[in-house]
């Protein structure tokens, strides 16, 4: 799944040469158009599920389990920015992410919502600010049913079932992650 | 003797004294070992994506598999391990369970064995001299028995007349109200055995007793690729399926320690005990036999066969995994 990484960091580029072509055609943007600004899967939610799939432990029996067949998903969350302009200085920045599933993960779809200005100071530079909420978007592990034999089935975090902890006790380090949910953004950009 | 019964005048501690060794092996260092036995809540693992298993440092002649467990902060809490020996004679021997040389009695030397693997536990010492019965603690109970009651060979042991200290022992390990780890002696000999026209009938007494556990000693603790042998000086499970089903080994490597026997073995299997007992904690002393019995390893041992090796190689790592996950 990592290769995916190299998408996001392509569709980037293009996101920025979008980005560059809104601010230096002005005349567009009376139109209110709607320009793609970034899509790319993965994100560091995705990453951190990924990386609960290190690991493994022996059964009682001797075989081994290994975290990876719980933590991989068949499709790798995908987020789509997009940028509505409403003037010639402001946008309405939006989005939405796809959210993915493994068999002991989830993160949930997301929606990303906020704002884009920029003024002028000076005819050659620009001060840009955005900020953006974004909705949804929760990692969120599942638990597992061990089964220990003469003491009982239990409820479990996955990956500490073989732990010393008591089985009711790993249930605590389950993990439940929100992502970054405001985001705020400040360029200055002086031209000469 | 009195009648058809016997009274025990002396109970034989297993040790093996060796000469006392020079320097500290594998010790950690002073800071390191106040973390180890003293240290809070030592959960190696972050608030919000523990690792798997992590390892702490141990020494050298524990099981790796004990690092794992101080490494996740379980250390036996909530049970207590009870350790009837000798704590008032005079005679004392040298060791290093890598703390440095020390000059302990017998049962100073398996309490402390006991206590370093399952640092948390409560650890009470019950001087054997005195033959009064052995208490239980509430909650969950351990008992170490580094020691045998042997007399002439031949009596059965419904003739023994026996103190209320072993009493009370047999009678828990009957009704399976305490785990009951009994070493299972330095003669070379099948549990039960006769060696030089004597039997340890504490042994015998407790064959067949649903949380009666003998240990055995390796010499090294054992890996797959590096499969460990019965010490030269262990008991053996014999051919008795009593015996063969209760009967587990584990690693006593005096090399490291100077400390030799089963009386050695015992402490372990203690140890072990508790901290299972610390995740488990509503398991019964029966359930947590069965346990470390039914998940002991017989492929980490030279030539397995369990008129050897009883049941396997104690396996703490085994005993703490699930049978099945989904």
């Amino acid at each position: 799944m990592r290769e995916k990484s190299g998408n996001r960091e392509s569709f980037r580029s293009a996101a920025l040469l979008l980005c560059a072509l809104l601010e230096a055609s002005p005349a567009i943007a009376q139109e209110m158009t709607t320009s793609l600004v970034d899509i790319h899967q993965g994100s560091p939610l995705s990453d951190r599920a990924r990386g609960l799939g290190n690991g493994g432990y022996e059964l009682q029996n001797g075989n081994r389990v290994s975290f990876n067949q719980w933590y991989r998903a068949s499709w790798v969350d995908m987020h789509v920015d997009l940028l509505t302009q409403v003037t010639e200085d402001t946008g309405i920045l939006w989005g939405f992410g796809t959210g993915e599933e493994g068999e002991k993960y989830r993160i949930q779809p997301s929606l990303k919502l906020g704002f884009l200005t920029q003024m002028h100071p000076s005819p050659n530079s620009t001060l840009s600010l955005s900020l953006t909420t974004t909705f949804g978007g929760k990692l969120t592990e599942k638990s597992c049913e061990a089964d220990y034999g003469d003491f009982g089935t239990y409820s479990v975090n996955c990956r500490l079932a073989a732990s010393q902890m008591a089985p009711e006790e790993t249930l605590k380090y389950l993990v439940n992650a929100k992502p970054e949910s405001q985001h705020l953004w400040l360029n200055y950009r002086v031209s000469f | 003797m009195s009648g058809n019964h016997l009274k025990f005048g002396i109970a034989l501690a297993f040790a093996m004294l060796s000469a006392p060794i020079a320097s500290a092996q594998e010790a950690p260092d002073a800071d390191e070992m106040a973390a180890l036995c003293h240290g809070g809540l030592t959960i190696c693992v972050s608030a919000t994506i523990p690792a798997a298993r992590t390892q702490a440092a141990t020494p050298g002649w524990m099981s790796p598999d004990v690092g794992a467990a101080w490494a996740a902060g379980y250390k036996g809490q909530g049970v207590t391990i009870t350790i009837v020996d000798d704590f008032s004679s005079s005679s004392r021997f040298s060791g290093n369970f890598g703390v440095g040389v020390q000059n302990q009695r017998h049962g100073e030397w398996t309490r402390e064995e006991a206590g370093m693997i399952a640092p948390w536990a409560s650890i009470r010492s019950k001087d054997f001299s005195t033959g009064s019965a052995v208490s239980l603690a509430p909650g969950r109970n351990v008992l170490n028995l580094s020691y045998g009651m042997y007399t002439t060979a031949g009596y059965s042991v419904n003739q023994i007349g026996w103190a209320p200290e072993e009493a009370s022992i047999i009678s828990y390990a009957s009704s399976g109200s305490a785990i009951i780890s009994k070493a299972a002696g330095n003669d070379s000999v099948a549990v039960g055995g006769v060696t030089n026209g004597q039997q340890d009938y504490l042994n015998l007494a407790l064959i067949g007793k649903q949380t009666a556990i003998f240990v055995g000693a390796l010499s090294t603790n054992g890996t797959t690729t590096n499969k460990a042998q019965l010490a030269w000086y262990s008991d053996y499970a014999g051919s008795n399926p009593l015996v063969q089903s209760h009967f587990l080994v584990v690693g006593v490597d005096g090399s490291k320690t100077g400390l030799y026997g089963t009386s050695f073995a015992a402490p372990i299997i203690s140890g072990y005990a508790a901290i299972i007992g610390s995740k488990f904690t509503n398991a019964t002393p029966t359930q947590i036999t069965n346990d470390l019995l039914n998940t002991a390893r017989t492929d980490t041992l030279v030539n397995y066969r369990a008129s050897l090796y009883g049941k396997g190689e104690a396996s703490l790592s085994r005993a703490l995994a699930p049978v099945a996950i989904r």
